[in-house]
């Protein structure tokens, strides 16, 4: 909705151009036309690029609550304690292979799972400092999550059919378009089983002190780098959160969303 | 109606009519430079009427302190409920209460057998999906406080110091006055060694939020949330889970908590000479 009514300022005013008399005028007024739709483009889509750019540019950092500031990269919150310095980091942690989105043999799955509580021990035993992993929770429903899959799943099989009646057959594209028809039937096969279909939302969280906020900084990002590297061997991506996201993460260590839909709002790229 | 559609209809409108006057506006009025600048504004507009889609929280504040440091709240970020069993914080004109559930699982995949791997990750799937409502399950890894093993073990060496003293100052056997020695060089390694090394605990436990018009209505319900989850927890990992209070709350909240105080000194002496070498 915003992308449209923000697009159509910008459809406005190209059609407007004609009205600065041509020449160089015009031409500026489309640069920084474009320069405008390109910005926007990119605040949809990545505007976790954009803000610290900017943030970091004019040098401003936030007080979300006393005692607490969200440093001007965006990418740390840290807390002043009597002259100590607590800067807290936050990393998104999708553990694919556990989730939907596997589509392995059940035999693999199997392994992975047998796997996963000693991979988990020792990865926390090689790491020297404070973290916490999180998995944020919520129920969806069930009918309107299988309807939903059962019409995607409708719809590749009609892109499957397209492709298979083409001249050329692109093997690729019938490749491609069966693993998603796999993925979209493990998931329905799995919610038919009686598995409960769930969002969730996992990171991780670090601290590190210092005598002085830099100290402090500099030392929470080795860690980041150390938990990237005792994690490798779980099926996990790691990226380091930055900008709103990491505002709604701090607050979530005094409340939580209490609905799917708050959740969902707060981490729309995310999920 | 949500403050962020406000926010949104005041930038799109603004910038919508400052495009019209720009493209509107005959040049005999509104010369090309000039007509250029407001577009210039426009755009800029809906730039901003765009952030607010996510940025509502900060583009006001900005605009109204325009300083480098911008302060979105000066208040506590939570306080506890009467009871010391749920922390609470202000959300508009609502309550929500936070309950945390200390999920005691002490086992560890060393001594478990392939099946029961298996039986153990299968646990945990079922337990990321109990709770219809959004609840956070947490792994949290921090420092043992010492503070107080640390303080026990100064007193001790305190108290066979003074009984070393008073053995030599009264002509104690021999064999008294080095036995009492050998006590205190053992107390002053357990010391050394307690103070040089980090010890770690793993914890885990749950969180569940409720939101209320009033505060002892969100604790309640939140209380309520989190017997619910108490009941399914225990039923799925055979644990007897329980509701944290008082101040151990602090240690899943408070960054300081996670870093207690004696290994501070320790952990920047150590930093400090590594950057030195």
């Amino acid at each position: 909705m915003y992308l449209a009514f923000c697009g159509l300022v910008i459809v406005v005013a190209l059609s407007s151009l004609g009205s600065m008399g041509g020449g160089a005028y015009s031409l500026i007024g489309a640069v920084f036309i474009l320069v405008a739709l390109g910005v926007l483009l990119v605040m949809n889509w990545a505007d976790f690029v954009i803000f610290p750019l900017v943030t970091n540019l004019l040098g401003v950092s936030f007080q979300p609550a006393k005692d607490y500031r969200i440093v001007k990269t965006q990418d740390a919150v840290v807390k002043n304690v009597n002259g100590l310095f607590y800067a807290t980091g936050y990393v998104t942690a999708n553990v694919f292979a556990y989730t939907f989105k596997a589509e392995q043999q059940q035999q693999d799955q199997e392994l992975k799972a047998v796997q996963a509580p000693e991979t988990w021990e020792r990865a926390v035993m090689n790491i020297g400092f404070p973290f916490k992993y999180h998995v944020l929770s919520a129920g969806l429903d069930v009918q309107k999550v299988r309807d939903e899959l059962e019409g995607k799943r409708s719809f590749q099989e009609f892109q499957l059919s397209r492709a298979m009646q083409a001249q050329n057959v692109n093997e690729m594209t019938v490749t491609e378009i069966q693993r998603k028809i796999n993925v979209l039937q493990t998931k329905i096969a799995r919610i038919g089983e009686g598995e409960k279909p769930i969002a969730t939302i996992m990171y991780f969280e670090t601290t590190a002190v210092g005598v002085s906020e830099k100290a402090a900084l500099d030392l929470l990002s080795a860690q980041i780098k150390q938990l990237e590297v005792a994690m490798s061997g779980m099926d996990v991506q790691l990226a380091r959160i930055v900008g709103r996201e990491l505002y709604t993460l701090f607050q979530f260590n005094f409340s939580l969303p209490t609905t799917y839909e708050e959740a969902a709002t707060n981490f729309d790229i995310q999920s | 109606m949500d403050k962020k559609i406000f926010v949104f209809l005041g930038f799109f409108i603004s910038s919508v009519v400052v495009l019209i006057i720009a493209g509107s506006a005959p040049l005999t009025i509104l010369p090309a430079p000039a007509k250029l600048l407001l577009l210039l504004v426009s755009m800029a507009l809906d730039i901003l009427a765009f952030s607010s889609r996510y940025y509502t929280y900060l583009l006001l504040p900005f605009m109204q302190q325009r300083s480098s440091n911008i302060v979105l709240s000066n208040e506590d970020a939570y306080w506890l409920s009467t009871a010391s069993d749920s922390v609470i914080r202000k959300d508009g004109e609502d309550y929500i209460a936070t309950v945390y559930i200390r999920i005691p699982v002490y086992r560890s995949a060393t001594e478990m057998s392939d099946d029961e791997k298996l039986d153990f990750s299968r646990r945990v799937s079922r337990l990321v999906g109990i709770s219809k409502s959004p609840a956070r399950y947490t792994a949290e890894l921090h420092m043992m406080n010492k503070d107080y093993y640390i303080q026990q073990l100064r007193d001790t060496i305190s108290k066979v110091e003074n009984e070393e003293v008073q053995l030599v100052q009264n002509n104690g056997s021999p064999g008294d006055i080095e036995r009492v020695r050998g006590k205190l060089a053992m107390w002053h390694n357990i010391l050394d060694h307690i103070g040089g090394v980090q010890s770690f605990e793993l914890t885990h436990y749950a969180t569940v939020s409720a939101r209320g018009a009033k505060e002892y209505e969100a604790v309640s319900i939140a209380q309520q949330d989190a017997r619910e989850l108490l009941s399914g927890i225990g039923s799925t990992f055979g644990v007897t889970p329980s509701i944290v209070t008082g101040k151990e709350l602090l240690n899943y909240i408070e960054p300081e908590y996670l870093i207690p105080f004696s290994t501070i000194s320790e952990q920047i002496s150590k930093n400090v000479q590594e950057e030195v070498i």
